[in-house]
């Protein structure tokens, strides 16, 4: 056999997924792309803003010597220090240069910190429903995801991640606005939070907090999105710019550890180290360049807004019971039938693709990225209206 | 310790004197100022991308098409992978298709999501030695172990040795052919030995991979051609990157090329889907997927490299170092005129300003690394250099 042991169970485990795909592009070919309304990938449809165009076309006209090489593994220095700058006005803590590493997405972040952190049986506390990939970061490098439910309306439940500690826990991974959810964790919640591993920290055992804010910028009704550096000391933020300035094919992103982060400089070593090994070597270079000066700017974030609210009345409207979504493009409503599986190929019958929520460690629930066009929404309405008969 | 033993250790045995030596470096440019040090240590070429990539970067970007920031298929774009298939196609008389293409984070992601997609624990790949020291940390990555095979004097294969290092767990050999360190090409009749080797592996039930690192395949001198491994054996991926043949190398680009003679290939394309993800490279960027594919048969200027390696060739010669002549990249690999080659590095680096990488490096000590992707006047103002050293060891 070719291929490795541990890939070949991936390919079995998620072969499910695989199946559905296929039918789901069997009911494209059939029917035409144009009648099947597909809300299973969160591929974002926003372009770069205009002047995020301007600036790259301005960038690569002038034609700068050695703008294409190697730089440092942990990016460009101007870049990281006006990321720094943008983080430290933010927060007010004291961000320098070097508490920033540019990354290959965040999903390239988020291995560069397991790969960093993680010795094998090391734990990271994940809340459930969750992004599948985590489990992905986190074993690739010897770790165990440990699942912790979330509570009915999806926000942390305090008490069962306290429960789920122990000697071997490393990390506790956040995902706000989250995938699949929407849901957006407030200060309260990230507060108690902070307090639980506090505790733990006088015990000795010190426990990061991990927070993939890939959908940071994405949040509705002027929702603040919580600053987690001033909640816990032990903070690490791993970010990247596919959403906020719609550039999920580039590839860019990073990593921003807290400025109170005790003996931090083995971390910060130990993580620019993990990215060169790990293949990534750099961020691309072009996309570096010009990242950091769009720090404030996101795409018009009303685009999503109005998305949202079509979706989830059309939900509503149609009997199922959801939660309104606060952040990101997903919405995560109950399943009509406990077996989510089944209930999703009945979408796909009325020509609509979701994605059960066992695929989120969650069944009984579904998936819909509503970061499509609006006419495709509308259409769904009354596939969606012929299920509340 | 917050970060992890494993890390520690790998950081621990490999940065010492390594860092070391780096912070040394920076304290004599201080010192003296960066023109009048002659840095030959880093792999960093200081050439810019053929015009025609610059202009063609200009027109995608002022034209920007609907779409072009978005994910991909982690593949990457079938066009461009077309392109490719078409151009591989073309050079080694294998039929290519898109499908056999994989774009990837330059050739260190491809490495990486290759052995993540081949190797279960404990799994061997073999290494001609010396050899590019982050293959290690690659292999090791993925719970597979490294284990060398020393070449011979000139550098080329010994079949012997790798047939020696083969156990029941080889999954692979791996190759870096043009060489670094040793700028050493590997000929037909080394690739022939060791093809009829892995051959008669596969005969008794053991197949062994080629991965061939061909990060430098473009940079080979005096007409040389590459031998076709792809026509020579079935089981075969090659792994290039467009750092070198289009000074790219800050871009990560490049891709896998799965022989269409594998059996299988599919399920492999799928491991590689998954290993892309997981990894988290997802996709190779978008932008330059898009500028590649139109480039195959560019590079830059090769007669500039090799002009460069036969003045610092003849001034070694002249100094009187021991020294097999490069073929291909952009590496010389002399002997060190003692056997620690740290001192003799460090000696160079304090007394002449001359910056190199000892062979420990690369896993063999009693030589070191000159990079020679410097400015040509860098390489002429070194002479004197190298010749005082030479002649200042000689008396000892």
């Amino acid at each position: 056999m070719g291929i490795s042991k541990s890939i070949s169970k991936s390919m079995k485990s998620s072969s499910w997924i695989r199946a559905m795909f296929e039918e789901g592009e069997k009911l494209k070919k059939q029917y035409g792309p144009e009648n099947i309304l597909d809300f299973t990938l969160g591929n974002p449809i926003t372009e770069p803003p205009r002047e995020f165009k301007e600036e790259l076309a301005k960038i690569i006209a002038s034609d700068t010597k050695g703008m294409h090489r190697y730089m440092t593994n942990s990016g460009y220095e101007f870049v990281r220090q006006e990321i720094a700058d943008y983080c430290k006005e933010k927060t007010k803590l004291p961000f320098s240069k070097d508490n920033i590493i540019m990354t290959v997405g965040a999903a390239g972040g988020l291995n560069v910190v397991f790969k960093a952190l993680l010795d094998p049986g090391n734990e990271v506390i994940v809340p459930n429903p969750y992004f599948v990939e985590f489990m992905f970061y986190i074993g690739n490098h010897g770790g165990v995801m440990k699942l912790v439910d979330t509570k009915n309306d999806f926000h942390l439940d305090i008490g069962k991640i306290e429960k789920a500690i122990n000697k071997k826990t490393k990390a506790v991974l956040i995902n706000s606005p989250n995938n699949p959810t929407g849901v957006v964790y407030n200060e309260e919640e990230l507060k108690e939070l902070a307090s639980v591993l506090r505790k733990k920290r006088e015990n000795g055992q010190r426990i990061f907090l991990i927070a993939d804010e890939a959908y940071k910028k994405l949040i509705y009704n002027g929702t603040v999105l919580p600053d987690v550096f001033n909640i816990y000391e032990d903070t690490i933020v791993v970010t990247c710019h596919s959403k906020d300035l719609g550039l999920a094919g580039e590839r860019i992103g990073y990593i921003a550890a807290s400025p109170a982060i005790q003996n931090i400089n083995p971390l910060m070593d130990a993580m620019i180290f993990s990215n060169r090994i790990l293949g990534f070597i750099n961020a691309p270079a072009l996309m570096q360049r010009i990242v950091g000066k769009f720090q404030n700017t996101s795409i018009d974030i009303m685009e999503y807004q109005v998305r949202r609210d079509a979706i989830y009345d059309i939900l509503v409207e149609s009997g199922f019971e959801v939660i309104k979504p606060l952040g990101a493009f997903y919405i995560f409503p109950k399943s009509p039938m406990p077996d989510d599986i089944q209930f999703v190929r009945e979408l796909q019958k009325h020509h609509i693709l979701g994605v059960p929520g066992i695929g989120f460690g969650r069944s009984g629930y579904f998936r819909l990225a509503y970061c499509v066009e609006m006419d495709v929404i509308e259409r769904s309405r009354k596939y969606f209206n012929e299920f509340a008969k | 310790m917050i970060i992890s033993n494993k890390i520690q250790k790998l950081i621990a045995n490999q940065e010492g004197w390594t860092r070391r030596m780096f912070e040394e470096g920076i304290k004599i440019k201080k010192m003296y100022g960066e023109e009048k040090v002659y840095d030959f240590s880093l792999g960093n070429p200081d050439t810019e991308p053929p015009e025609e990539v610059q202009k063609t970067l200009v027109e995608t970007l002022s034209n920007p098409v609907k779409g072009m920031h978005r994910y991909m298929s982690n593949n990457g774009y079938e066009d461009v992978r077309e392109e490719i298939a078409i151009y591989l196609g073309e050079q080694h008389g294998v039929p290519f298709t898109a499908n056999h293409i994989f774009m990837t984070v330059g050739c260190a992601g491809g490495l990486n999501i290759l052995f993540k997609s081949m190797l279960s624990k404990g799994d061997e790949v073999i290494v001609p030695s010396p050899f590019f020291w982050e293959f290690k940390n690659y292999i090791e990555n993925h719970g597979g172990a490294m284990r060398l095979a020393q070449t011979k004097k000139d550098f080329q294969l010994d079949i012997e040795k790798i047939e020696k290092a083969i156990t029941k767990k080889t999954k692979a050999v791996l190759l870096n052919s043009p060489n670094n360190p040793t700028g050493a090409v590997y000929s037909e009749e080394s690739m022939k030995g060791l093809v009829g080797l892995l051959n008669t592996k596969r005969a008794q039930g053991q197949d062994i991979y080629i991965i061939c690192d061909d990060a430098y395949k473009k940079l080979v001198y005096d007409g040389f051609q590459l031998p076709n491994l792809f026509a020579l054996y079935d089981l075969v991926y090659a792994v290039t990157s467009h750092s070198k043949d289009l000074a790219l190398p800050g871009e990560r680009i490049g891709y896998v090329a799965i022989s269409p003679r594998i059996p299988d290939y599919e399920l492999m394309v799928s491991g590689l889907m998954i290993s892309m993800r997981t990894l988290g490279f997802v996709n190779a960027p978008a932008l330059f997927q898009r500028i590649v594919g139109k480039f195959q048969r560019s590079s830059v200027n090769i007669g500039e490299y090799a002009k460069k390696r036969d003045v610092l060739y003849e001034i070694l010669m002249e100094a009187g170092f021991e020294c097999v002549k490069p073929m291909g990249a952009f590496y010389l690999f002399p002997k060190s005129p003692v056997p620690d080659e740290l001192e003799f590095v460090r000696t160079l680096q304090q007394e002449e300003r001359i910056m190199v990488v000892p062979g420990r490096g690369f896993g063999r000590k009693g030589y070191f690394r000159i990079a020679y992707c410097v400015p040509m006047e860098m390489i002429l103002k070194s002479r004197e250099g190298f010749i005082r050293i030479r002649k200042r060891y000689m008396k000892r």
